[in-house]
């Protein structure tokens, strides 16, 4: 019946889950860290593996004895009124990126509580996801009731945030032609200071005020206050940042707290990490590249185009897993001659939300 | 002479002509449109007549679809000529392909595909009489030709066939009446071809085109009414149709067979085979990795696809200048499996016919296309070994010599059934293939088309042969060697950007065959590693182009930057070692030496990423950021922002029309890094410039603006309509440049290229059982399409058909591509709480079914049948509908009641038992509601521990020990995994698949009784009368009794009573008085009787006379009705005197 895709090693682990599921076809993943010391599926995967079974009917997943091999026998996104405990090992952004590829595809709008941590220095935070994310998705087509509401923070180690996610479901994604990337026209960011002196917010605004007042007048940083049960169990804070561009091309970047560092500090660390994102230019930035080419790939039975920055190494094996799900390849030439940034062009799938039930 | 004038015109002033112009005068005001004439009288009725006329406007526009069929080359139209046996649906066909090709077709069999206009080709397919077939053809038919025999009417197939069409999307249909010539008198030929009508409008609608075609004339129909016919089906235009315009398919015009003969032999035939089938490919881009489905035969996967040349190409610009097709490429026909031109290819050889006594001397020009084959073998001047040594080709491209045949028999096409892959010259190719077909049959149909394709001159889009097929298959000769060369150096012009592999320099492959260019290779996942194995085989006269292109790619190398695509998807490098490679040409200076050490160190940074975590944020390198404390760098980026540098405004000035495709690419030519410099070599100029290109834009809104600012803005319609067609272009746009391989490899096959699809593992008895006339259609599936799930369908009895439809009555399904036997649970929304089964489909109306088969998506249309076998009496369509959801499980439920009985009554309280079987099914149901058949309301409590499963229950009321208590429960349902696939192609009687069958239906074929429970028969019940105990009340108690309650138990009156039984004695006055009351009694009664007698006399008496009455006026009627029809008579034939004898007159005037 269907066929069987088969990976070795623990990377990428995410986004094989995602097109497995998406496609339809079984994938079987094995050699999980068989080399490493501690062998196997990590918590925050199998806590993956979990809430992927609950967002969907009929998945059928087996993990070896050791956990270092799994097989998944995807079944339909079903979606609808969920809720999900983060492991404190991974922020609830790894949790979400691979739900917000699959959730406009549900059979039911889905509505998702995670719990845990909402901003960590591995995964996009929640508030990158609302500000940055959603309006990716929002170039689709997937727009109305696209939200993610940050009930409460939860700052490393204890966590103790939530956030609800909120996605309507559509037929078909619309097929994207986004190759101007425009110049960057505001500048907006968030800071929050949690269980520590409010005025951290302050001062790593201050800081990166400091850089960016040179470009754009444009620039409005708030501090985002969450107070008392909100705020989590543990101290922290963070600053992130994003640049929308006349076409409304958004890079972002972001900075969290590090024991013995100055809040100025950080807020330097975003804002210097958000010009070398400008810097990359494109009409994606980095980190939403590969949601971007899945939603390219899921279009209609058209040319969609993207202008884009060198794709990174988690993009370029992203690519590759396309193609061994979809059969789809991309055509990338440079956007002009001499630039460093692609033309990302395919030919997209017609993909169709089965699940989605007519009347 | 010349300045004479001419004699002036007098018009007549008297006789017929003038008075002929008197009267016009009158009429000339009617010339012309007469606006009085349609104005309205009122103004209301002008408003509803002007909301009529929006209305019908409205009715004009459809939604608007996407046509995913190119224009520039479309598929063929597929002509499909459907009708009951015997109706003349061969004939048709011949008389059509002798209209357009202007051949003779002796034996039909298969699609024909004929050229019939400048942008137009058609593909006939006749449909046999099984219903599998008209499954099949009506899924795949552009245009229906659906015949009916004028002389018997329609029959019941016309109607299934109908209602196969309307559920699977209604392709054009256009009825044709034949057998017209066996009805003899005019006016019944009038009236059927009348009633014929109509019955045709309500099925397809009304104005449906219908054709008559009288009798046949030299075994085909009249040319006039064939030509007219043709005239309407090359104006036609074709509505995308949804779920075509969303899969790929193609019509099989041949089937081949692979297989090793040895596999076969040794297997006895009953191996997989590996099959090719040919067609153009349609409805959307065929790609490779997907699966597809044969209906009849099953899904299986596409091993290979390649282009090949087109068979029937279509006239191109060049040749076609002319506004008419020109006579010439009006004969190209392909139909491979009838007989054209003694040619016919079947499964697993080539035929070729030639007529009578086959000698070369006949001096004259060949007969046919297998002919003119036969004579070109006999032609071979030279042996293969000659063309070798001439074609000096290395194997290697260091090898010093050149390749000598050594054997004669060193076959290289024919052990290798993908020709393409081994590059070879074309006399080689062409002169090793006409070997093969002199000694093994079994692979020269193979060898014949790829030599068909190799002998046409090619352009570098290969479209096949672009002439008729007049035998170019000559041996090779040096004008031809000439030509190859040529085609060589052309296709040295892409040799730079596509074929070489650059990063590593170590393969360098030269599009040096045609094939290999054209024609896409398939396994591209392989592909890299077939590369390697595969050694370069660079002829040497093709040896200084290999140089040239080295030198040119190693000046070009420093500039170019990576091939990304090729990177990505061709090479086995890790994502790192990609970008790292990047870093390394761009800060390098010696790009050159790119050489394994690079490899190595690569290598050991991996090692140490291995731990890397799956994470979205790049981990943010000190460095990196250190360079943004750099003030300079700081200002580098100033360009980004709207604020930044003097290019800003041309920068905003294009990001607002920054999504027109061409513009914007064009915009940011000039606005990247580079224009720095270019700016800075003339600033004037391009400020100017700039500055007009503003001015233009500003101008033009200004323009839009003051004129009609309404006049830009569309309606939704147009504005839909605008967005597909510029989506259209671009699609077309971005894959214009690329070359064949790169464009198959990013958006597969599209419609209209002709394609050889090459299909592993399919079961033997396709191509033992081949029969060409019935259809194969090779449909390409979505991903989604090939899992399996639960599918709920809305569905509705067809209201033909004659029984009902019960549940979990296996039904077979036509849905999508597939046609699947399946087992149906049929249900109805309760109340939108649940979904409850039925037992049976509820007539007049539609209701869910669920059954578990493939996933089709929803709203895709479907109908079913409880046979396909022909000798099924009545109408075979017996139900059709929609699918609505797919899932993986199902929540159906039916009702179900639980008994028990009262074993011990308290007040409201009783022990129920005989309803459960344990205590634990107790608990489950602890808290249900139960109910007495007599309507008392209760609830399970608990539980006993006694008898198993009994339970105490508390009621509303008390209960009696008689009652019987029942819960009313829902009991899941599921549907059971029943998929069987209709695999009619597999059969040799392709018309008699059987599925599963009913129970019934098995004991009936079997002979077996159907067991019978002694439990289920019924029996005659047996009600005792109640006996109900007299109620005794103590004598004591009653005694203690007040009056009124007493038990009041009398016994009926036995003895007469004294009234009845005394003796009455009278006084003689008495007497006397009571004998005159009796007198005066008996007088009245007969007076009365009298009276009646004599009311009943004269009642007689009077309905006499109305009778006589009666008689009287109907006589006097008679004779009144009798002289008005005399009358009457007598006006007419005056009448009809006069109206003759006028004209009489008026014949005796002229």
């Amino acid at each position: 019946m269907s066929s069987l895709i088969h990976f070795s090693g623990h990377q990428h682990f995410r986004q094989r889950l995602v097109l497995s599921i998406l496609s339809g076809k079984h994938v079987r993943i094995d050699k999980i860290r068989s080399e490493d010391k501690n062998p196997g599926l990590r918590d925050f995967e199998v806590s993956l593996l979990r809430l992927l079974e609950k967002v969907t009917n009929g998945t059928i997943i087996e993990i070896s004895v050791t956990g270092t091999a799994i097989l998944l026998k995807p079944g339909i996104i079903s979606g609808g009124s969920l809720s999900h405990d983060c492991p404190l090992s991974r922020s609830v952004g790894y949790f979400l990126e691979p739900i917000i590829m699959l959730a406009p595809f549900c059979k039911t709008p889905l509505q998702l509580t995670l719990r845990g941590i909402t901003t960590d220095e591995h995964d996009l935070s929640a508030d990158l996801i609302r500000t940055v994310t959603l309006p990716h998705l929002q170039l689709f087509g997937v727009s109305d009731g696209l939200e993610l509401r940050i009930k409460k923070r939860g700052a490393p180690p204890e966590g103790g945030g939530e956030v609800q996610f909120l996605c309507p479901i559509v037929k078909q994604v619309k097929t994207l032609n986004f190759v101007d990337p425009g110049r960057i026209k505001r500048i907006r960011g968030a800071a929050h200071a949690v269980r520590v002196n409010p005025q951290f917010s302050n001062r790593m605004i201050e800081a990166s005020r400091s850089i960016l007042n040179r470009y754009i007048p444009d620039i409005y940083l708030y501090s985002d206050v969450y107070k008392g049960d909100e705020s989590g169990k543990s101290p922290g804070y963070a600053l992130s940042l994003l640049a929308e561009s006349t076409t409304s091309a958004i890079h972002c970047a972001e900075a969290i707290s590090q024991p013995g560092v100055a809040p100025e500090d950080i807020g330097l660390q975003a804002t210097r990490a958000l010009l070398a994102e400008v810097n990359m230019g494109g009409c994606v930035d980095r980190k939403h590249q590969t949601l971007v080419l899945l939603m390219m790939v899921l279009g209609s039975e058209d040319v969609g185009r993207c202008r884009m920055g060198e794709p990174t190494p988690r993009t370029i094996q992203f690519l590759r897993d396309v193609k061994s799900f979809f059969g789809t390849s991309f055509k990338i030439v440079p956007a002009e001659p001499g630039s460093s940034q692609l033309l990302y062009s395919c030919y997209g799938t017609g993909y169709v939300n089965a699940n989605r039930a007519l009347a | 002479m010349d300045d004479r004038p001419h004699k002036v015109h007098r018009p007549a002033q008297s006789g017929a002509k003038a008075e002929k112009k008197e009267k016009g005068k009158g009429k000339e005001k009617q010339h012309g449109f007469n606006e009085k004439a349609f104005a309205p009288k009122s103004g209301r009725r002008a408003d509803r007549q002007g909301r009529r006329n929006v209305e019908r406007d409205q009715t004009r526009l459809h939604v608007p679809l996407v046509n995913r069929t190119p224009d520039d080359e479309p598929p063929p139209v597929i002509v499909a000529i459907v009708g009951p046996p015997g109706v003349g649906k061969t004939t048709l066909l011949k008389s059509l392909v002798r209209r357009y090709a202007k051949q003779t077709l002796n034996d039909v069999k298969g699609p024909v595909t004929i050229v019939s206009g400048k942008k137009r080709r058609l593909t006939f397919i006749e449909c046999n009489n099984d219903l599998n077939s008209m499954i099949d053809i009506g899924k795949i038919a552009d245009l229906v030709l659906l015949m009916v025999d004028g002389s018997f009417g329609f029959e019941m197939e016309t109607f299934e066939f109908l209602n196969i069409l309307q559920s699977h999307g209604f392709p054009k249909v256009i009825g044709i009446l034949t057998h017209l010539d066996l009805i003899k008198k005019a006016a019944t030929l009038r009236d059927t071809k009348k009633a014929l009508k109509k019955r045709f409008w309500t099925e397809i609608y009304q104005g449906a085109k219908l054709f008559y075609l009288s009798g046949v004339i030299n075994g085909r129909y009249p040319d006039t009414e064939i030509m007219n016919l043709s005239r309407f089906i090359s104006v036609m235009k074709f509505r995308p149709l949804v779920f075509r315009n969303t899969h790929s398919y193609l019509l099989a015009d041949r089937l081949e067979d692979l297989t090793p003969r040895e596999l076969v032999r040794t297997s006895k035939g009953k191996c997989d085979r590996t099959v090719t089938v040919y067609g153009y490919v349609r409805g959307t881009n065929l790609r490779l990795g997907t699966r597809v489905h044969i209906p009849g035969v099953g899904d299986l996967a596409m091993k290979s696809v390649t282009l090949l040349g087109d068979p029937c190409p279509m006239p191109n610009a060049d040749s076609e200048k002319r506004r008419k097709l020109s006579e010439k490429k009006k004969l190209i026909i392909h139909a491979p499996m009838s007989d054209v031109g003694g040619v016919m290819y079947d499964k697993d050889a080539v035929w070729v016919n030639v007529p009578g006594s086959f000698t070369r001397g006949h001096g004259d020009v060949p007969q046919g296309e297998g002919e003119q084959m036969v004579m070109d073998l006999q032609d071979i001047g030279s042996t293969l070994e000659d063309a070798v040594a001439k074609s000096q080709i290395r194997l290697l491209g260091t090898s010093s010599r050149n390749l000598i045949v050594e054997t004669p028999d060193m076959d290289i096409d024919g052990s290798d059934d993908d020709e393409n892959d081994f590059s070879d010259d074309d006399d080689l190719d062409s002169q090793d293939e006409d070997e093969d077909l002199e000694d093994d049959s079994g692979i020269d149909s193979d060898a014949a088309e790829d030599d068909a394709d190799e002998d046409q001159p090619r352009d570098l889009r290969n479209t096949g042969r672009s002439t008729h097929r007049t035998g170019t298959r000559t041996l090779p000769s040096s004008s031809k060697m000439q030509r190859t060369e040529i085609e060589y150096a052309e296709s040295d012009s892409d040799l730079g950007d596509d074929e070489v592999l650059d990063d590593s320099g170590k393969r360098v492959r030269f599009g040096d065959d045609e094939d290999d260019r054209d024609i896409p290779s398939d396994e591209d996942d392989v592909e890299a590693e077939e590369a390697d194995e595969e050694d370069e085989t660079i002829p040497k006269w093709k040896l200084n182009l290999a140089d040239r292109a080295q030198t040119s790619i190693s000046s070009t190398r420093k500039t170019r930057r990576k091939d990304w695509t090729k990177l990505i998807y061709s090479t086995s490098l890790t994502p790192e070692q990609i970008l790292e490679g990047a870093e390394e040409q761009e800060g390098g200076p010696r790009e050159d030496e790119m050489d394994e050490d690079d490899f190595f160190q690569i290598k050991t940074s991996r090692a140490e990423g291995d731990d890397v975590l799956d994470q979205s944020k790049d981990v943010l390198s000190a460095a990196e950021l250190k360079k943004w404390e750099d003030e300079e760098m700081l200002e580098s980026i100033r360009h980004l922002f709207i604020t930044g540098g003097g290019e800003g405004g041309e920068g905003e000035g294009e990001g607002d029309n920054g999504e027109e495709e061409g513009g914007a690419y064009g915009a940011e030519e000039d606005e990247g890094d580079d224009d720095d410099d270019e700016a800075a070599a003339d600033p004037e100029a391009t400020r100017a410039a700039a500055l007009a290109a503003k001015k233009e834009v500003l101008k033009r809104k200004f323009d839009e603006q003051y004129d009609d600012p309404e006049s830009s803005k569309l309606d939704f319609y147009e504005e839909k309509k605008d967005e597909m067609a510029r989506q259209l272009a671009l699609n077309r746009a971005e894959f214009d440049g690329i070359d064949s391989e790169a464009r198959t490899l990013v958006e597969g096959f599209r419609p209209g290229q002709y394609v050889r699809v090459e299909l592993a593992d399919v079961p033997c008895e396709l191509v033992e059982n081949f029969d060409p006339t019935y259809p194969i259609v090779v449909g390409g599936l979505l991903p989604s399409e090939e899992r399996f799930g639960f599918v709920q369908v809305r569905i509705k009895r067809h209201r033909w058909y004659a029984r009902t439809l019960k549940n979990n009555d296996p039904l077979i399904f036509s849905l999508g591509w597939r046609r699947f036997q399946s087992v149906p649970v049929y249900s109805l929304d309760d109340h939108s709480i649940r979904m409850r089964m039925l037992k049976y489909t509820p007539e007049h109306m539609h209701c869910f079914a669920t059954f578990y088969g493939p996933v089709a998506l929803p709203n895709t249309g479907f109908c079913a049948f409880n046979s396909l076998l022909g000798e099924t009496p009545g109408f075979r369509v017996s139900a059709t509908g929609v699918v609505l959801n797919i899932d993986r499980s199902v929540k159906i439920v039916k009702k179900i009641k639980l008994t028990g009985v009262p074993y011990k009554i308290f007040k409201n309280t009783a022990f129920i038992k005989d309803m459960f079987n344990s205590a634990l099914e107790v608990v489950k149901f602890e808290g249900a509601n139960i109910r007495t058949v007599s309507g008392i309301r209760g609830q399970i409590k608990k539980a006993l521990p006694k008898p198993d499963g009994a339970f105490r229950a508390t009621f509303e009321d008390k209960v009696l020990k008689s009652d019987i208590i029942f819960l009313r429960a829902w009991y899941s349902v599921q549907p059971r995994k029943f998929y069987n696939s209709v695999t009619s192609l597999l059969l040799s009687d392709k018309a008699h698949w059987t599925g599963m069958r009913l129970t019934g239906q098995v004991r009936r074929e079997e002979g077996l009784k159907t067991p019978l429970n002694a439990n289920s028969t019924y029996k005659r019940v047996e009600r005792p009368p109640r006996r109900f105990n007299p109620l005794l009340v103590p004598k004591k108690l009653q005694a203690a009794l007040p009056f009124a309650s007493k038990p009041k138990l009398m016994a009926p009156q036995q003895q007469q009573t004294y009234l009845q039984k005394r003796a009455v004695v009278m006084e003689p006055e008495e007497k006397k008085a009571v004998a005159l009351l009796q007198q005066i009694r008996a007088l009245r009664k007969d007076q009365v009787v009298r009276r009646k007698e004599k009311k009943d006399e004269k009642k007689v008496e009077r309905k006499k006379k109305l009778a006589k009455e009666e008689v009287r006026k109907g006589e006097k009627d008679k004779v009144r009705k009798k002289e008005v029809m005399r009358i009457a008579g007598q006006k007419s034939k005056r009448d009809a005197e006069i109206e003759e004898g006028g004209s009489r007159k008026k014949r005796r005037k002229t």
